[in-house]
């Protein structure tokens, strides 16, 4: 009951815009049998611990999947840290490095593992770049080229928490914001805490107009963690045939 | 004296994309500036209006004589009294060298090649070319979007993707396009390394075990991107076969007529006489 209340919407038709359109050759969207299961949401929102506990759950299941980081491919790896480091990059090629790391992690892990029939768990997906990438001044048009190779998640859960929870989480964990963490690039404050507020609260409202046109699945990112966790463990039970991850010799029984 | 209002193409790249928006109108110039220096969109926090300088782009396969005719213009525009720098791929301080690295480990997928040759590309733009132009430099860029789209497409990348991501390009004052047949080319380019590299014989697409067979394909795959995109972006088409000193006269006149330099003549110092050919 009280799971109907917290989801907004279970979206099971097609997306209506599809926002991630396909491009001529890569990837129809439903031309692979695995299925990928998306967390996003600002920073201190709670969807790591949560993707985590999903993670624990389905490999104590036994279940095939794959677990995958946004911003981890080692092939691009150097370039971004140094690129951090030095302060070289602008909201063009910062957007455009992840954009790098995100086709290495998609051409050879995502989209294999899909084909291969994997579970693929995703801690944040191309909305974080289409959200912070816009609230940087990308154009939106621009980002959604970008990104059109990705498959569209199965399912997107967003975890939304309001902004102070979200950053004193943040604040309170963390002594040092790094400089583009913080959006000190965008030249909005020379405090640094203030900067992350004032970024976090523009990538906040980027992720909520998202909400409709990419059918997020909004959970509220201040619950227990348990009782977040049983729903999300609920929403995917319901919206994805998980017997089909199952180890192999049990379906052979 | 460099006139940059002159050259106004009426063509641009977005106009390939879907969703683009109308493209600038061709005729008088209108009010809004914005749109017409790049593409399709501007670029984050750029004014182009600051622009003085000019971009002029030398286009070509690998053995078309590009490289040699940069060096031979930079030289002779800096006789003209004119401030040049040069730019080419892989050139950038973010990630020039990775993709270095990239190329020759050979782990790289087509997607993962194409934006990391994006970022570098934007920033050459952000961080060299667009200061250059602003401080009224004469950019010569030896290669541009138009290789890295070319590049793409042939490896299956849908072409308004390709369009779309460089939609914040720069549009180039001056096109120039060296086209030589494959098989020229690869005598040259085997002359200069007694060897035909993995990439320049796009060997990552498995066209053919034999190098030079390898070679041709992928060059003329290349070449019918090249011959689509000269028609859409008002490329000059030089013949790249001719002598280094014919193409280069022709370089000159178009290049003087743009820049507004009275004469055209020219002949190389004893440093590159042995281009001269």
């Amino acid at each position: 009951m009280e799971t109907q209340d917290a989801v907004q919407k279970p979206a099971r038709t097609e997306p209506v815009k599809s926002t991630l359109p396909q491009p001529g050759r890569p990837i129809p969207s439903r031309s692979y049998p695995g299925a990928l299961i998306v967390v996003e949401g600002t920073d201190g929102s709670g969807k790591s611990t949560q993707l985590y506990l999903l993670k624990r759950w389905l490999e104590i299941g036994g279940y095939r999947l794959h677990f995958t980081e946004w911003n981890s491919s080692p092939l691009v790896k150097s370039a971004t840290r140094r690129g951090k480091q030095r302060r070289l990059l602008t909201p063009t090629t910062f957007s455009l490095l992840h954009a790098a790391d995100f086709a290495d992690r998609c051409e050879r892990q995502i989209m294999p593992l899909l084909q291969g029939d994997y579970l693929v768990l995703a801690d944040r997906y191309v909305y974080t770049a289409f959200a912070r990438d816009t609230a940087r001044g990308c154009s939106p048009r621009w980002l959604r080229n970008l990104y059109r190779f990705a498959p569209i998640p199965d399912i997107t859960f967003y975890f939304r928490a309001p902004l102070d929870v979200a950053v004193n989480r943040i604040l309170s964990g963390r002594p040092k914001l790094k400089y583009y963490e913080a959006g000190m690039d965008l030249g909005m404050s020379y405090d640094r805490a203030e900067s992350f507020r004032l970024f976090q609260a523009r990538i906040l409202e980027e992720y909520d107009k998202m909400v409709e046109t990419d059918s997020f699945v909004v959970l509220d990112g201040t619950m227990p963690v348990n009782k977040l966790q049983k729903q999300m463990r609920d929403i995917v039970a319901s919206k994805i045939d998980l017997k089909r991850f199952a180890p192999r010799a049990e379906v052979a029984e | 004296m460099p006139d940059q209002e002159k050259e106004k193409p009426a063509t641009t790249l977005a106009a390939e994309a879907p969703a683009a928006p109308a493209p600038p109108k061709p005729g008088p110039p209108s009010e809004d500036h914005s749109q017409q220096p790049f593409f399709g969109e501007p670029l984050v926090g750029f004014d182009p209006s600051e622009i003085t300088g000019s971009l002029i782009v030398i286009e070509g396969m690998d053995g078309s004589g590009r490289s040699t005719q940069i060096a031979l213009l930079q030289e002779w525009l800096e006789s003209e009294g004119f401030a040049v720098q040069t730019s080419g791929l892989r050139r950038s301080n973010l990630v020039g060298r990775d993709i270095d690295e990239l190329l020759a480990k050979n782990a790289v997928t087509r997607l993962t090649l194409a934006l990391m040759y994006a970022t570098d590309f934007f920033d050459q733009i952000e961080h060299r070319i667009l200061p250059a132009l602003r401080s009224g430099t004469i950019v010569l860029a030896d290669r541009y979007i138009f290789t890295l789209i070319g590049r793409g497409v042939v490896r299956g990348i849908n072409r308004d993707y390709m369009g779309g991501l460089y939609a914040m390009a720069l549009r180039p004052h001056l096109t120039f396009w060296l086209n030589v047949r494959p098989e020229t080319a690869f005598g040259r380019e085997f002359r200069k390394a007694q060897a035909i590299s993995y990439w320049e014989a796009g060997r990552d697409m498995s066209l053919s075990h034999d190098l030079y067979w390898s070679f041709i394909r992928y060059q003329t795959m290349i070449k019918r991107e090249f011959e689509v995109m000269a028609k859409k972006h008002n490329f000059i088409e030089l013949d790249g076969e001719a002598s280094v000193s014919a193409v280069n006269k022709l370089l000159r006149q178009r290049i003087a007529e743009q820049l507004g330099i009275r004469s055209t003549k020219y002949t190389p110092s004893s440093a590159l006489s042995h281009l001269w050919r």
